[in-house]
């Protein structure tokens, strides 16, 4: 049974809770984290290294099950306490988009192969899936190289085309693992204010890891991971962090 | 909707085709062992289809002539005239000889046959230059494998003779290339002693070696008769053992080939084992290449079921360009094989669907591996 939340918020997490291993050896990752995302907003999620982000992404994202708790994405409650469908692929088919580290393309596609893969996979024609895709690809300006192979591309070119292939399915959500990581500063910036924008235009969540503080005055809002819960900070609060 | 075995072949186009040239040649050296197979019982047929007897008398209680000695009488042929059904007979012999050619002699199998016989075992269609023998002494008509040339002189014995004839795929049941001599010829060849031999048996009493022996005479029948009826008859009156044309096709390639036969038999299992694995081998490393763009394919949403269609096209695909590379394989170096290798259809066909199994088997190795990927390692932590 779906629970339907505000239309605004795109993410809602309420308790959620991470455990590895048992005994002994338990260890608790989160521990009892609740937050919210709007549509158009984008959230940067900070924290040391090893103190859950990628794990708290990755459940978000419904690759990695939770312990306990809540996840709600867009009108539909996807996780209480377990799964609620059995194809949490096709959640991440449907309404999420992946942006990582790398631009993590498939070398033996093309470009516009790369961007069309996972809309001709929900059902989208061949044609209409191409026209999507040639939007996407000339709105981050790289549409002439729509037929090359990703090997032909510069890193930001394909970081572009990553973040392309991560809109084609019209998600509610997009989950970006430190996209700027492997970016110098300038470029770094052009990819967050690209997120923004995307936010804003598609009307999408965002939630990016990060390491870097120069990028979060760029964000709307600052999700930290504090002893094992999520607390949420305004960019003012930044020099703070 | 795009085929992802399709995109990853066209991206390492040149190693999956050499990849699947080199599982061919493999697949190629299973063709010809299975061909080496067929060949040893074409050969092993050569001269019983040619002379197409429908009787064979040998000494009593032996196999021969071709898989024991069998010595009997020449006259035999005469005496067996008179049985009924009988229609025409003659007199062979068989010996292996070394014809000396340059510095390396050549091993064959002479024939020695009474040329004005009635039954003559030279198959006129296997000639291709000269002629057949038509004097009772010193001609040889050979096979083209010897290499020798018409009216080359060979040394044989205490004689030369000449090549009168070359013949083409006559070779023995060993697979040795036949040459045909006078049944005279031959008589002397195999059973006369050398003069400095029989001097000495004289000089102990000895008598001389009676030469008109052979080691088989071959009958046909008239219209009608059975052969088995007529082989028991004459097993019966003259105590020898008879075999029917049937019966010694039977020990040619039974009892003459059946061990060789289970040995490239039990090779050829080998190679399809080894090739099995191979081609599994090839997918797994295939696939592990492959981890991190299946993980990512699993997180972004993409089903198993894609995947593994892509892993076993891939592998079916590989199985069935080794086949075909197999075939082209085998079919450009069988000829260069010195004994003869016959590829048959039916056999490439059988090959395809074992390979074709394997290529199933070895694809669920890769299949496992994609079941087993975690999409999580997609992401980095």
């Amino acid at each position: 049974m779906t629970k339907p939340i505000p239309t605004e918020q795109s993410i809602r997490v309420e308790h959620l809770v991470k455990e590895f291993g048992q005994g002994e050896n338990l260890l608790r990752v989160i521990d009892g984290a609740s937050f919210s995302v709007a549509k158009g907003e984008l959230v940067a999620l900070i924290a040391p290294s090893g103190a859950g982000k990628t794990t708290l992404l990755m459940m978000i994202g419904c690759v990695e099950e939770p312990t306990s708790g809540k996840i709600y994405l867009g009108s539909e409650k996807v996780y209480d306490n377990k799964w609620l469908t059995s194809e949490t692929r096709k959640i991440r088919r449907e309404k999420i988009g992946f942006i990582f580290q790398a631009h993590y393309l498939i070398p033996f596609l093309t470009v516009l192969e790369n961007v069309t893969l996972l809309p001709q996979t929900n059902g989208i024609s061949k044609a209409q899936a191409d026209e999507k895709a040639m939007e996407l690809l000339e709105y981050f300006d790289i549409g002439e190289k729509a037929n090359a192979m990703p090997s032909e591309l510069s890193g930001g070119q394909n970081q572009r085309v990553a973040i392309a292939r991560a809109l084609a399915n019209s998600p509610e959500i997009i989950l970006a693992d430190e996209p700027t990581a492997a970016l110098d500063l300038s470029r770094s910036v052009d990819v967050v204010k690209m997120l923004k924008k995307i936010a804003v235009d598609q009307n999408v969540a965002v939630i990016m890891v990060t390491h870097d503080d120069a990028m979060l005055p760029l964000c709307d809002r600052i999700l930290k991971i504090e002893n094992k819960k999520v607390i949420s900070l305004t960019t003012k609060e930044v020099s703070h962090v | 909707m795009i085929n992802l075995a399709q995109k990853d072949i066209a991206h390492t186009f040149g190693k999956f085709i050499v990849t699947a040239m080199g599982v061919g040649m493999l697949l190629g050296i299973v063709l010809i062992m299975i061909g080496v197979y067929r060949g040893m019982i074409v050969d092993a047929e050569v001269l019983l289809t040619d002379i197409n007897a429908d009787l064979w008398v040998v000494q009593q209680g032996t196999l021969g002539p071709f898989a024991e000695a069998s010595r009997i009488p020449e006259d035999l042929k005469d005496t067996l005239k008179v049985v009924q059904g009988i229609d025409k007979t003659t007199a062979l012999t068989f010996q292996n000889i070394q014809l000396p050619r340059n510095t390396k002699p050549v091993r064959v199998v002479a024939v020695g046959f009474n040329p004005f016989g009635d039954i003559n075992p030279v198959n006129p269609a296997r000639i291709i230059a000269g002629r057949n023998i038509n004097k009772s002494h010193y001609e040889i008509v050979v096979s083209e494998k010897t290499t020798f040339q018409l009216n080359n002189k060979i040394p044989l014995g205490r004689n030369i003779y000449r090549v009168v004839g070359i013949t083409k795929g006559t070779v023995s049941s060993g697979g040795d290339p036949l040459v045909f001599i006078s049944l005279k010829d031959a008589q002397e060849l195999q059973f006369s002693y050398s003069n400095n031999r029989i001097r000495n048996d004289r000089a102990r009493g000895i008598k001389n070696v009676e030469s008109h022996v052979v080691n088989t005479v071959i009958a046909t029948l008239k219209a009608g008769y059975s052969p088995d009826l007529v082989a028991q008859h004459i097993r019966d009156a003259q105590h020898k053992s008879v075999y029917t044309h049937q019966q010694q096709r039977t020990i040619l390639v039974k009892n003459l080939i059946e061990t060789a036969a289970k040995q490239i038999g039990l090779f050829t299992a080998i190679l399809v084992g080894v090739s099995t694995i191979i081609i599994a081998l090839i997918i797994y490393t295939m696939t592990l290449e492959k981890m991190k763009e299946i993980a990512i394919m699993k997180l972004i949403g993409i089903p198993n079921s894609m995947i593994i269609k892509m892993i076993v096209q891939e592998t079916l695909l590989l199985g069935l360009l080794a086949f075909i590379f197999g075939n082209i394989f085998s079919h450009l170096i069988y000829s260069n094989f010195p004994k003869r290798v016959v590829l048959e259809a039916p056999d490439a066909l059988s090959l395809f669907f074992v390979i074709l199994l394997a290529s199933i088997l070895a694809s669920f190795i890769g299949v496992k591996k994609v079941i087993s990927a975690d999409p999580s390692t997609a992401i980095g932590g």
